[in-house]
């Protein structure tokens, strides 16, 4: 049961939601471009290279095209994105920093709200009137649909080896619990298919090649964000940012929650070493790899990570 | 004070207006690659014009290209910055008084910063964006108090 208190409004704005997490996840951007120049033999951006970007934005002009299909949702369509995964951030615990809601059944409100970001891309590319948009909002919702299956079988998997023959748990601090008790999930050889499988959703979220058909720069220039600039694009920026954190928290929650130490120091502190190695590993990933035709993609999505979803999910329920 | 942050984070956009292609080798391949990379000064190559800053332009100014070129520099949002890169957008260079080439540049707009030669050397391609960038951290200032 959530209940508005002053800690809770703290956790909402400033730690570890809010101004933390956006903080967190542009300097794990900069640092995910910086490996990536790295692996290329570059120098890179300094690591507090997106938080100037976003204060460059702030002072940009903004330009509304006058052929928008839809001016109203043209200008609101950002702040869905947003929104949702602030509230993502609220409701999913660090181990041994913070709690989590501790409501019982956040698990499948955490379903809607990882998909929102997608979805104000769509509405916002949608309602831009550009033809680059257009291309680039049909290739995010077709591999938006096979992606969200193998983060929903991934779900349930999880939700039921926490249950440990009890049925699904379907509580976020639930699982954390369980696992901080029976170990991480990754080491045990049944969750491994389901952890890949989540990788590769990881992966088609964030949009990183191999799966950045949405908005490449190559041939749809940005794609949705094409007609967006000054603040309504800082906000997506924001967004992309507080996504990364999001899916890495998950990612700790579903299968590595383990904890360092009894402080909250400590814990926190592994918690971002945990998350910067995980950047580390997406930015390899992303310097190596060419990208996928959209056909290419949802075939992939569509038999890769829902076969390995399932394999696991069949060990849970049967061995 | 936010214009000194902002100045850390220029974003490159670039118009082709129908240039031999020498500049296009040089600017696509000097920017990003090992070599000289402009990202450690913050620079982004960017798709759209609309999250343009600084703005280069190759090309003498074809007749054909001139009304995507008026367009294109329309899109970028204030305040921005105009580099004409190679001779053709300063003169015309080769091109010059030709019967299909509606330049120089800056007869459509305030050009901030010439970068010339033929084709231009990529350290005077870094020079000229962080000559542009200087030019930026003012128009910002101007930006704000109008």
């Amino acid at each position: 049961m959530i209940t508005l208190s002053v800690s809770s409004v703290f956790a909402y704005l400033l730690f570890p939601g809010g101004l933390f997490a956006v903080l967190f996840g542009l300097l794990l951007l900069s640092m995910e471009r910086i490996t990536v120049a790295r692996f290329q033999g570059r120098v890179g951006p300094p690591i507090y290279q997106n938080i100037f970007d976003i204060i460059k934005l702030r002072i940009k002009e903004v330009l509304i095209p006058e052929d928008v299909t839809n001016k109203l949702m043209f200008c609101i369509a950002p702040v869905f994105g947003f929104v949702g995964m602030m509230t993502a951030i609220f409701i999913l615990p660090v181990s041994g920093v913070y709690g989590g809601t501790g409501a019982s059944s956040d698990l499948i409100v955490l379903i809607y709200l990882m998909a929102l970001p997608a979805v104000s891309h769509i509405l916002g590319g949608s309602a831009s009137g550009s033809t680059y948009a257009a291309i680039s909002v049909s290739r995010e919702v077709i591999l938006m649909f096979a992606y969200e299956i193998s983060f929903i079988i991934v779900l349930f998997t999880v939700a039921l080896a926490a249950g440990a023959g009890e049925g699904a748990l379907f509580s976020l601090k639930g699982i954390v619990d369980y696992q901080v008790i029976h170990g991480s999930f990754i080491t045990d050889i049944k969750m491994i298919p389901a952890f890949l499988a989540f990788v590769i959703f990881m992966l088609a979220t964030l949009e990183v090649p191999p799966f950045h058909i949405a908005e490449n720069d190559g041939d749809v220039m940005k794609g949705y964000l094409m007609e967006y600039s000054g603040m309504p694009l800082a906000l997506f920026e924001i967004t992309h940012a507080l996504k990364l954190v999001v899916l890495i928290t998950v990612l700790q929650v579903f299968f590595m929650p383990g904890i360092a130490g009894a402080g909250i120091i400590v814990n926190l502190l592994w918690f971002i070493g945990k998350s910067a190695s995980v950047v580390v590993c997406i930015a390899f990933i992303h310097a190596s790899m060419p990208s996928f035709r959209v056909d290419q993609a949802f075939k992939f999505l569509m038999i890769v990570p829902i076969l390995l979803s399932l394999m696991s999910l069949g060990m849970v329920l049967f061995l | 004070m936010f214009s000194k942050f902002a100045t850390k984070s220029p974003w490159l956009f670039r118009i082709n207006t129908g240039s031999c292609n020498g500049c296009d080798v040089e600017l696509a391949t000097t920017a990003l690659i090992p070599r000289f990379d402009v990202e450690r000064l913050g620079c982004k190559y960017t798709g759209s014009p609309k999250h343009a800053d600084i703005v280069l332009v190759t090309g003498p100014i074809t007749v054909r290209s001139e009304d995507y070129l008026i367009r294109m520099l329309d899109e970028i949002p204030e305040p921005k910055v105009v580099v004409a890169i190679g001779i053709c957008p300063i003169s015309g260079g080769i091109y010059r008084d030709s019967y299909s080439i509606r330049g120089p540049l800056d007869k459509y707009v305030e050009v901030d910063v010439n970068v010339s030669g033929c084709p231009i050397r990529p350290q005077s391609i870094l020079d000229g964006v962080a000559q542009a960038i200087v030019i930026w951290k003012d128009k910002i200032k101007q930006f704000h108090e109008a």
